[in-house]
């Protein structure tokens, strides 16, 4: 089945471009170059992947990104002419999954977007344990003490990357290349944001982690079963 | 003995100690300064009039007295003189007693002392009288002599008296000669106790003892409190300003009258207000220029974008088109790369200009993230069939630093060297030591001149404008290294020598203590290193899955 994918981007130049190269690869291209009607928009075509724009006219991409984020995990990929940090980790953190800057080269957005719409790998129908969570992998669910906790497929997979190996301290490169699907050195911001928004959901106390700890110098690594 | 030698060393130290914070003292305060010269001068001038005074007091206090005592002595060696001639004794024994006893009685009456002796001059004649302990060991030769040879004159000298306890104080003697009827010369000695003159002096030499030291104190006391009006405000607008240069610029001095330091007060709030108002007109233009580049940058990269998408996808499908078509895909897709790179290359030079830049620093091992790049280049480098080797004594502990901008510097470093390095191996070397650490690229190739090596840094500039560049290079990259290093509070230096090659070497502090110039990796290439032709192994994280080091081999490494 072919996925969906929505392009929000004011410059229609640009986005008939994507959407060739898009169609190239075998994706179905929907697209949107107004900020205010870019949630409607998503509601109504259901893309499996949302390429946003940070830069609309209408409703800015942070924003946007908000709303869909209260309804749903699908995977966001921000574009953005901004490398700024600042710009970049408010994307993150209001829920992207990944960013790219302008000018991208095009394989690497089809790769990264293959990366997101890959799904997870079953790897055993068990039932991790960290912290004192369980997670269910087959079923997509965390809970604390039976109260679920909703997080997005790529938070999930984060914390799934640290519980199937309690042990393993994981280097930020090595989580970029497991979660995210990257074989080269690729911005460890990504990393780092992504690890806080989880703290932000699972943790009891975010300013001293119990379920995601971190290994100074090094990384992070999953914190004890209690 | 040692104790006493220890007791002394320290009481000498201590001295030394105090005297040497006194000593601070005098530099650094302006109040103790003027108050020791002030109580200097004070006690000088104080003293000086004491001791006038004092002078003064016992001279008047003595002349006076003396002048008392001989007028006394004078009229009391009269009214005996009169009494003995006016006497009618014919040489009755009796009578001369009596009447000696009379004139004695004269004498103590008029001359106010109890003290004196009738001594005969010719010792055969008959002797006189003494009285109040009068002793004639007392009265000196030349006295003596000038009272025998002498009858008109009243003769005086200064002695020394002796109490009927033993001590001794100061006293006058007067001598003159008595004629006595029927019995010859005789010498009245009057002898004048000046002990409450003495007392008298002590008492004003203390007094004004006492009264000179209250002066000084109290002068001090002044001084110092009169002082302190005039230091605290200027101590106020010292620290005013020192908080001023530290970066808060909403001090200001209190403003009061009219004065020199209300002049001094207004001044400095005028010179607040001036630097305050530049400071922030900077940072406006500061921000205009950092929100300029970033419009600016938006603007460019969307159409670039699908300029960018558009060759790709040309060059992707350029075997579908013919010779010339396909060429000129070729040159499009590769062109707008150098174009991109160097669109972003200007934007981070013009960051750095409008001083907009940040750090985003983690904790990370250089060795670790240069042994990384290293291999990620060693394709590169495969292609100009150069050898790229790896060295690392040190530089194993995370230091903070901010990974993008250190790889994007070795990126950098190492494909200038490949580019330059006509094929020989290039060393890469991270070393460290306690203040920094340190990576080192040397290339064996072509190398420059001094002053090549001195502009290599400069925006744009090549050391051989007809060279093309192999590897994409903008002709910024070093500025941007350069830029890079010193946000770090690092440093990046060149070595190079034509025809042996060139050596940078990347410097980063440990830690917050700024570099000091020297560097763990030399500048100057030792030799040894270079030569070493062996990939180290590669380099143990703790974490890394397949490796657990044994001790032995942990302690080889570190």
């Amino acid at each position: 089945m072919t996925s969906r994918i929505l392009v929000v981007d004011d410059d229609t130049a640009l986005a008939e471009m994507i959407g060739i190269v898009l169609r190239t690869e075998g994706f179905e291209p929907v697209f949107c170059a107004d900020g205010a009607k870019a949630v409607d928009e998503w509601r109504t075509q259901r893309p499996d992947l949302v390429l946003l724009d940070l830069m609309l006219p209408g409703m800015d991409g942070i924003e946007i990104c908000t709303r869909i984020r209260a309804e749903s995990g699908v995977p966001v990929i921000m574009l953005t002419a901004r490398g700024d940090t600042a710009d970049v980790v408010r994307g993150l953190e209001v829920g992207a999954d990944d960013y790219m800057v302008k000018p991208f080269n095009p394989k690497e957005l089809v790769a990264r977007i293959r990366t997101r719409l890959r799904p997870t790998p079953q790897s055993t129908s068990e039932v991790l344990r960290i912290g004192d969570l369980t997670i269910d992998v087959d079923a997509h669910e965390v809970r604390r003490s039976s109260t679920p906790i909703a997080l997005t497929p790529l938070e999930f997979q984060l914390l799934v990357a640290l519980a199937s190996k309690p042990q393993q301290v994981f280097s930020r490169e090595m989580l970029l290349e497991q979660v995210w699907g990257y074989h080269y050195k690729a911005d460890t911001r990504l990393v780092n944001v992504h690890v806080q928004r989880l703290r932000a959901k699972v943790e009891l106390d975010p300013d001293n982690p119990r379920i995601v700890t971190t290994v100074r110098g090094v990384g992070y690594r999953a914190g004890s079963v209690v | 003995m040692t104790n006493t030698v220890a007791l002394a060393n320290a009481a000498v130290r201590g001295v030394r100690g105090s005297g040497h914070r006194a000593a601070q003292l005098w530099r650094q305060s302006l109040r103790f300064r003027t108050l020791v010269i002030a109580l200097a001068l004070t006690s000088v001038a104080v003293l000086v009039t004491c001791v006038a005074m004092a002078l003064a007091v016992q001279n008047n206090l003595w002349d006076s007295r003396k002048d008392q005592a001989l007028k006394d002595a004078q009229r009391a060696t009269n009214s005996a003189q009169l009494l003995l001639d006016s006497a009618d004794t014919q040489g009755n024994r009796t009578a001369q007693i009596g009447l000696m006893r009379e004139v004695s009685g004269q004498v103590q009456l008029v001359s106010a002392s109890r003290v004196f002796g009738v001594i005969p001059i010719d010792p055969q004649a008959p002797p006189g009288l003494t009285a109040g302990g009068f002793s004639q060991e007392v009265v000196s030769d030349p006295l003596k002599q000038r009272v025998e040879k002498d009858a008109t004159k009243q003769w005086w000298q200064p002695v020394a008296l002796q109490d009927a306890d033993g001590s001794t104080h100061a006293g006058l003697l007067v001598g003159r000669q008595l004629n006595v009827p029927g019995a010859g010369a005789y010498a009245l000695y009057i002898a004048y106790d000046l002990a409450d003159t003495e007392q008298t002096l002590v008492l004003v030499q203390s007094s004004l003892w006492i009264a000179g030291i209250v002066l000084v104190a109290l002068i001090g006391v002044i001084a110092w409190f009169s002082l302190r009006t005039v230091v605290h405000p200027i101590t106020e607008a010292a620290e005013s300003s020192a908080r001023f240069a530290g970066g808060d610029f909403d001090v200001r001095l209190p403003v009061r009258g009219q004065d020199e330091l209300a002049v001094l007060g207004r001044s400095f709030n005028a010179m607040a207000d001036s630097i305050e108002a530049q400071i922030k007109e900077l940072g406006e233009l500061s921000l205009v220029q950092q929100r300029f580049v970033s419009d600016v940058s938006h603007e460019l990269r969307t159409p670039l974008t699908t300029i960018r998408l558009a060759a790709e996808m040309l060059n992707d499908r350029r075997d579908e088109f013919d010779p010339t078509t396909a060429r000129t895909a070729e040159l499009l897709q590769t062109q707008v790369h150098r174009f991109d790179t160097l669109l972003a290359d200007l934007l981070e030079i013009s960051r750095y200009d409008a001083g907009s830049v940040q750090l985003e620093t983690e904790a990370i091992s250089l060795a670790h993230l240069a042994e990384d790049l290293v291999d990620d280049m060693r394709p590169l480098a495969a292609t100009h069939d150069t050898e790229l080797r790896f060295v690392a004594p040190g530089g194993h502990t995370p230091v903070d630093l901010d990974p993008r901008r250190v790889r994007r510097i070795l990126r950098n470093l190492i494909g200038n060297a490949i580019e330059h390095g006509e094929g020989r191996p290039i060393v890469i070397t991270v070393d460290s030591s306690q203040n920094a650490v340190a990576v080192g690229v040397r290339d064996r190739g072509m190398g420059m001149t001094a002053e090549d090596a001195e502009r290599v840094f400069d925006r744009f500039w090549r050391a051989d404008p007809s060279r093309t560049r192999t590897i994409g290079g903008t002709g910024l990259g070093l500025s941007i290294a350069l830029g890079d290093a010193r946000l770090h509070r690092g440093s990046l230096a060149v070595w190079s020598r034509p025809g042996e090659g060139t050596n940078f070497v990347l410097t980063l502090p440990r830690g917050a203590r700024p570099l000091d110039g020297t560097s763990p990796v030399p500048l100057e290439p030792v030799e040894a290193i270079a030569e070493i032709g062996v990939n180290t192994a590669p380099i143990v994280q703790p974490g890394d899955q397949a490796h657990v080091a044994s001790p032995t081999e942990e302690e080889e490494k570190s």
